[in-house]
C-alpha cells in the first residue's frame, strides 16, 4: 500500500469527462477528494490523495497524464521540526487535510507528509517555529 | 484518617510514598472512592505547559571595573529595565527587538523578544549586554558592551508574576470578516475554529480548586528544575463563580512562581512567537498536592468531563468587555477535537500542550518516589472564595489640570 498526494489541473473541455471514476475503476485505488474548485467555464484544480498498491497508483497517475490532465506531486510541501515541536495542537485546529493530527493516546501531534497539500495556514498557528514551508527550509539551510 | 505534612514527607524520604499523576488519580478515586485513594495515594502531581505573558528574569551581572550604574541596556538588542540598581536588570518575555517590524506588516511573525533571549540563556548561548549610564563618582562607567553567559551572572532567576492558571477562556472568532490574531492563536472567521489553553485535568489549580495545599512557598516544578509559589499570582480572582467540586467556570486563580534559570531546560522552557500578538514564552509548571484527607483526594479525582470552559468571541466581545459566553464546553469535548457552539460543529485546538504537562506530572512523580523531592506546607495560603479578593477592571480616570504634574519642574 502507498499513499500520494496529487495536485490536478483539468483543462476546461476535460471537465465533462468521469476521469477520477475511471481511475477508481481501473485501477482499483481509492480517491480521498481534499479539496477541489471546478467551475464550467474555467478551468478546475483538485487536491487528492490516492492509496492502494504501488503499481496502481502509479499507472493511476500515468493515466490522468495521458488524459492531459497536468499532474503536480508535491514532494515534500511542508518541514516540520519534531524536535522543536511542543505538541500543543495549534497547527491541527486549521489543517484542512488532515496532515496534521493528534494521536488519542500519546497526545502527541503527527505530522503525515502526504496529506499535506501545502496551504500553509499551519505556519503562523505555530508559535513555536516548528513547521517551515520547503522553499523557507531551503532558503535557510541553503538546501539541505 | 487524615495525614500530614509531616508523615507523607518521611515517606518520601524512606521512598515509601505513594505518588500518582492527577491523570493516574481520576480512574483510582472512581474506582476505589476518595476515602479509599486518600489512604491509598500520599501525593497527586500536576503539569501544565503554555504560553503565558506574564513572564521574565530578574538578572543581576557582576560589577564591571571602573563600576557602571546602568540606566538603559539591552540584551541581544531587547530592552532591558535597570530602574532597580546599579547592576540589576529585569527583562521582560514579551519585551521586543529594538526597532523590529512589530505589527507594520500585518499580521508580525514576532520572531525575536525577551522570551527568545530567556531560553538563549538557558541553551548556554551568550548574549550580548550594552549598557549606558550617566556616570557618578561611585560609578564613574558611562558605557558598556560585553559578551555575558548564564554561567557568569552573580544571580538569574525567572519571575513569573502569573502563571498557573485555573481555566481559562475558549476563543472563537465569531466575526464574518477576516482571520484575527490573538494571544490564543489564529482565528478565522464565521467561528471556523476554537482554540483553548490548559491542562484541564492535570493543571494544577483545578486539582486544588479551593487552595488548600498550594499556597506561598509550595516548593515546585518550573522549567525543569526547582521553584517556588511566592504569592497569588496577578490577575487571582478567587470569586469566580463555581460548579460542582469547586471548579472555576472560568479563569480565576493563579499563581506567581519563581526559580533559578540555570537548573531549567528548553524542554519545558520555550519562547514563542505569536502571529499577529507578540512574543510571550512558555514554562512548564508541576505542582505536587499531598493527599492530607478525602475532600483532597476527591478533587484530585476530577476528570476533563467535569471541568467546562466558556466559549468567548475574541472578534469584539473579548477586547470590549462585553457579551455573554456562546457556549460552555468540557475539556473531554475540546480534547476530542471537535466542540458544538450554537449548533455548529467546531474544530478545536490547544495552545497548552497536554503533551508536556503529562510528561512534567511525569517527571515530577519520579524526583518524589527517588526521594530528591519533597513536600513544603505553604507559609500562607492563597486568598480563597471568601477573602473578597476581585479582579476589577481599570476605570479610567482623566488627570485634572491641576494635581497630575508631579514632576521637578512643578517643585521649582
Ligand atoms: S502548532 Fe507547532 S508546536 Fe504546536 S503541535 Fe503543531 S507543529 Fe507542534
Ligand atoms: S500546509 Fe499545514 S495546514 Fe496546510 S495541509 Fe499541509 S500540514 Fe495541513
Amino acid at each position: 500500500m502507498i499513499q500520494k498526494s496529487a495536485i490536478l489541473n483539468f483543462p476546461k473541455d476535460l471537465l465533462d469527462r468521469p476521469v477520477i471514476s475511471n481511475v477508481i475503476r481501473n485501477f482499483e485505488v481509492e480517491v480521498n477528494i481534499l479539496q477541489a474548485s471546478i467551475t464550467p467555464e474555467e478551468d478546475g484544480r483538485m487536491f487528492v490523495i490516492f492509496r492502494g498498491g504501488k503499481e496502481a497508483v502509479e499507472q493511476s497517475l500515468a493515466y490522468l497524464k495521458n488524459s492531459e490532465i497536468r499532474v503536480y506531486l508535491p514532494v515534500k510541501n511542508l518541514v516540520w521540526d519534531e524536535n522543536r515541536c511542543v505538541h500543543c495542537t495549534a497547527c491541527v485546529g486549521q489543517c484542512p487535510s488532515s496532515a496534521f493530527t493528534v494521536d488519542a493516546q500519546s497526545r502527541q501531534v503527527v505530522f503525515d507528509a502526504a496529506r499535506c497539500i501545502a496551504c500553509e495556514l499551519c505556519i503562523p498557528a505555530c508559535s513555536y517555529n516548528a513547521v517551515e514551508s520547503i522553499s523557507e527550509h531551503l532558503a535557510k539551510t541553503g538546501g539541505q | 484518617m487524615a495525614k500530614t505534612y509531616e508523615e507523607i514527607n518521611e515517606k518520601i524520604r524512606d521512598k515509601q510514598a505513594v505518588v500518582v499523576t492527577a491523570e493516574e488519580m481520576i480512574d483510582i478515586v472512581k474506582n476505589d472512592g476518595a476515602k479509599k485513594a486518600a489512604e491509598k495515594v500520599d501525593v497527586v502531581t500536576t503539569g501544565t505547559f503554555g504560553p503565558m505573558c506574564s513572564s521574565g528574569a530578574m538578572l543581576s551581572v557582576g560589577h564591571t571595573t571602573p563600576r557602571i550604574k546602568m540606566t538603559s541596556a539591552t540584551l541581544n538588542d531587547v530592552p532591558v529595565y535597570c530602574g532597580l540598581a546599579a547592576v540589576d536588570l529585569y527583562l521582560g518575555a514579551t519585551e521586543l527587538i529594538e526597532h523590529g517590524p512589530q505589527n507594520k506588516v500585518f499580521p508580525g511573525e514576532f520572531a525575536y523578544g525577551g522570551a527568545q533571549v530567556i531560553e538563549e540563556l538557558v541553551q548556554g548561548k551568550d548574549v550580548v549586554l550594552r549598557a549606558k549610564a550617566y556616570g557618578t563618582d561611585c560609578y564613574p562607567r558611562q558605557k558598556l558592551e560585553t559578551l555575558i553567559n548564564l554561567s557568569e551572572m552573580n544571580n538569574a532567576v525567572l519571575l513569573n508574576p502569573r502563571n498557573a492558571y485555573q481555566n481559562y477562556n475558549v476563543a472563537v472568532n465569531a466575526g464574518d470578516k477576516r482571520p484575527i490574531y490573538t494571544y490564543l492563536g489564529v482565528l478565522r472567521p464565521r467561528l471556523a475554529n476554537a482554540n483553548y489553553c490548559s491542562a484541564g485535568q492535570l493543571s494544577p489549580l483545578l486539582n486544588d480548586p479551593h487552595y488548600r495545599t498550594i499556597g506561598v512557598g509550595t516548593r515546585i516544578f518550573l522549567g525543569g528544575g526547582v521553584g517556588y509559589v511566592y504569592d497569588q499570582g496577578t490577575q487571582h480572582d478567587p470569586s469566580v463563580p463555581r460548579g460542582p467540586g469547586g471548579v472555576p467556570l472560568g479563569g480565576s486563580g493563579t499563581l506567581a512562581v519563581t526559580g533559578p534559570l540555570a537548573q531549567m531546560r528548553t524542554e519545558f522552557l520555550r519562547a514563542v512567537s505569536i502571529t499577529g500578538y507578540g512574543v510571550s514564552l512558555s514554562v512548564g509548571i508541576g505542582v505536587p498536592i499531598p493527599i492530607l484527607d478525602e475532600e483532597i483526594a476527591a478533587f484530585t479525582g476530577v476528570s476533563d468531563a467535569e471541568i467546562t470552559a466558556p466559549v468567548v468571541d475574541y472578534s469584539h466581545n473579548y477586547s470590549n468587555n462585553t457579551g455573554e459566553p456562546l457556549a460552555r464546553v468540557t475539556y473531554e469535548a475540546l480534547r476530542s477535537g471537535r466542540i458544538e457552539v450554537q449548533g455548529k460543529q467546531i474544530r478545536t485546538a490547544g495552545l497548552s500542550s497536554y503533551a508536556k504537562a503529562r510528561a512534567i506530572a511525569g517527571e515530577l512523580k519520579q524526583w518524589i518516589e527517588n526521594g530528591s523531592f519533597t513536600i513544603s506546607r505553604p507559609a500562607e495560603p492563597l486568598p480563597g472564595v471568601d477573602s473578597g479578593v476581585k479582579t476589577r477592571l481599570l476605570q479610567i480616570r482623566p488627570p485634572q489640570q491641576n494635581n497630575h504634574n508631579r514632576r521637578g519642574s512643578a517643585r521649582r
